[in-house]
């Protein structure tokens, strides 16, 4: 009778959960990794170990980590990841208690160190590879009886790898496109100009330099080039430190706000104009160069001007007529 | 009046007399052997014990070392920023509540990115697999409207018919591609089991700290569309740049 009655209670306690509805609920996901970006450079049969640091800034959650290659995806900087790992170097985690491909959990605001060991293996043929840490969400469990989709989230950071035996590096930079978008330009226009070097070489560069832009009587300004990374054998448009940005938030169907620049001139210009480029890839590397010119005219004031002149013109020998014809 | 006329032609020259002086000048030999002692990345260290620290200002982690047989750069050192690269999902449980026939039904969820500095980034998204039961009935991705109006993973579209059904999304905020016009715009996600490419959600290269993007997602299905539990799982991956 006894066991009849705690059977009873423990039943009654033990209320199936279906009965009770299930709330949906925002689960915010919010995850940041550290360094963004790791350069390395190394010979083969060596091995580094390097500390990232992974922190949860959103609800808990459980994460796995994994490395994959990626290739330049456009000449923009972006990237595609590919979804299997290849190449020959070797990563691994030093952590005691996370391995790579084994998910973990990690509570809100809470940071969690990989300590990431990379190894080269000897005899390793020189040149680049790259890959991308990742650090993904588990999607939680889907909510029965609904069409849902669940989100995961992924959060990367590159790693760039050059493996040299000699220390010696093999880069071969060219200037693929130097110019304004357009010769001719109102004088009041942003003049967009772009710039795009390709690595056909077989490791990573770095380009250190500047656009230099000469006017009529020798005024020049120089802009300097942020020296970011291109690939090896792939191209990218390199950027300057801007004269001038468009809001494109607003503007993002215009001409104008639908193709990347490496720089945006600003001014009133008239006449024609000397855009020249050095750019350099380190101490007795290659320096390559281009130029570029363009014209601004003030068209849109000559137009005012030459409009109103006529209208001018016009109601003054219309007005000389009828002064002329007393009908 | 004939001399005001020749003053306007004069004026309006056509642009395609002037020629096209594009002077791009390579000066690159057929073959460049570079010493690594050369290429900015203390190479002339590569074989001794010494250690150097080169910090980038604020950032977490950086800094280049080199020892023996390596030299190593981490962080992006034209950037001086103390905000690390960071990805959130405000919602990851996107829930359609139950789908009637011919009744679009759509959920959002916001994507944020901050980074510091003139960072470079890119979210892409890819669904894995189309929306479906676990007998593996289907909500097709969508097509959008059809004929003038047919999207693909790369092109949205208009998707405002009642009558067109499928499973797709469409963007609003910062950073998004431009062809997500407006709230109408649609475009299928890349589906993953079709071995397709993700989709570029958001991209910019010189991103501010807080770049923010509203993905809404929408499904509208016809009468004759199975019952079930219909689910899948979107992977949207931030990553910086090289």
């Amino acid at each position: 009778m006894k066991l009849k009655n705690i059977l009873l209670t423990i039943l009654f306690l033990a209320i199936p959960y279906s009965l009770i509805p299930n709330p949906s609920h925002a689960q915010q996901v919010s995850l940041s990794l550290s360094p963004p970006l790791l350069e390395l450079f190394i010979k083969p049969g060596k091995a580094i170990m390097v500390a990232y640091k992974l922190d949860n800034l959103g609800d808990p959650t459980f994460l796995n980590l994994k490395v994959l290659p990626f290739e330049a995806k456009d000449n923009l900087g972006n990237i595609r990841i590919k979804p299997e790992f290849e190449g020959p170097v070797r990563f691994s985690l030093d952590n005691a208690d996370l391995t790579l491909d084994q998910p973990f959990f990690l509570k809100t605001n809470d940071s969690q160190q990989i300590l990431l060991r990379i190894r080269i293996p000897e005899n390793i043929t020189d040149g680049d590879y790259y890959y991308s840490l990742l650090a993904e969400t588990i999607p939680p469990t889907s909510s029965e009886g609904i069409g849902s989709a669940r989100a995961k989230a992924t959060i990367g950071s590159n790693i760039l790898v050059t493996i040299s035996n000699s220390g010696n590096i093999d880069i071969k930079p060219k200037i693929a496109l130097f110019s304004t978008r357009g010769r001719l330009f109102d004088s009041s226009d942003k003049i967009p100009v772009v710039l795009t070097v390709v690595n056909k070489g077989k490791n990573m560069m770095k380009p250190e330099g500047q656009i230099s832009l000469k006017g009529n009587f020798g005024e020049t300004i120089k802009y300097d080039i942020i020296s970011k990374n291109i690939l090896a054998e792939s191209e990218r448009m390199i950027e300057a430190t801007p004269s001038a940005i468009i809001d494109c938030e607003n503007l993002r169907t215009e001409q104008k706000c639908l193709f990347p620049t490496s720089l945006i001139l600003s001014g009133f210009f008239i006449g024609k104009y000397n855009l020249s480029t050095e750019i350099r890839f380190g101490e007795n590397s290659p320096t390559i160069f281009g130029s570029t010119i363009f014209y601004a005219f003030p068209f849109k004031i000559m137009s005012g001007i030459i409009l109103a002149s006529l209208i001018i013109v016009f109601i003054v020998s219309r007005h000389s007529r009828e002064d002329g014809n007393p009908d | 009046m004939k001399k005001k006329l020749l003053i306007l032609l004069f004026l309006t020259i056509p642009y395609s007399l002037i020629p096209n002086p594009s002077l791009a000048v390579p000066m690159d030999s057929s073959r460049f052997k570079i010493e690594s002692a050369n290429v900015e990345i203390a190479g002339g260290n590569k074989s001794s014990t010494s250690y150097k620290l080169a910090d980038t200002v604020g950032q977490l982690a950086a800094g280049q070392y080199s020892s023996t047989g390596y030299v190593v750069k981490a962080g992006f050192q034209y950037l001086h920023s103390i905000i690390p690269f960071r990805f959130s999902i405000s919602d990851i449980n996107i829930a359609f509540g139950t789908l009637v026939p011919s009744t679009p039904s759509t959920a959002t969820t916001n994507l944020t990115v901050y980074f510091g500095g003139a960072g470079q980034y890119q979210v892409t998204a890819i669904e894995e697999g189309p929306l479906k039961t676990q007998s593996l009935n289907v909500i097709p991705d969508t097509s959008c409207d059809g004929g003038a109006n047919t999207c693909n993973e790369s092109l949205a579209k208009v998707w405002s018919s009642s009558s067109a059904y499928g499973f797709g999304y469409g963007m609003s905020g910062n950073d998004i591609p431009a062809d997500f016009i407006d709230g109408t715009y649609y475009r299928p996600f890349p589906d993953r089991t079709s071995a397709e490419s993700p989709a570029t959600v958001m991209t910019s290269i010189n991103v501010g700290k807080n770049r923010s993007s509203t993905v809404t997602f929408k499904t509208n299905i016809s009468s004759i569309q199975p019952a079930g539990s219909y689910q899948t799982i979107i992977n949207f991956v931030a990553t910086p740049s090289y």
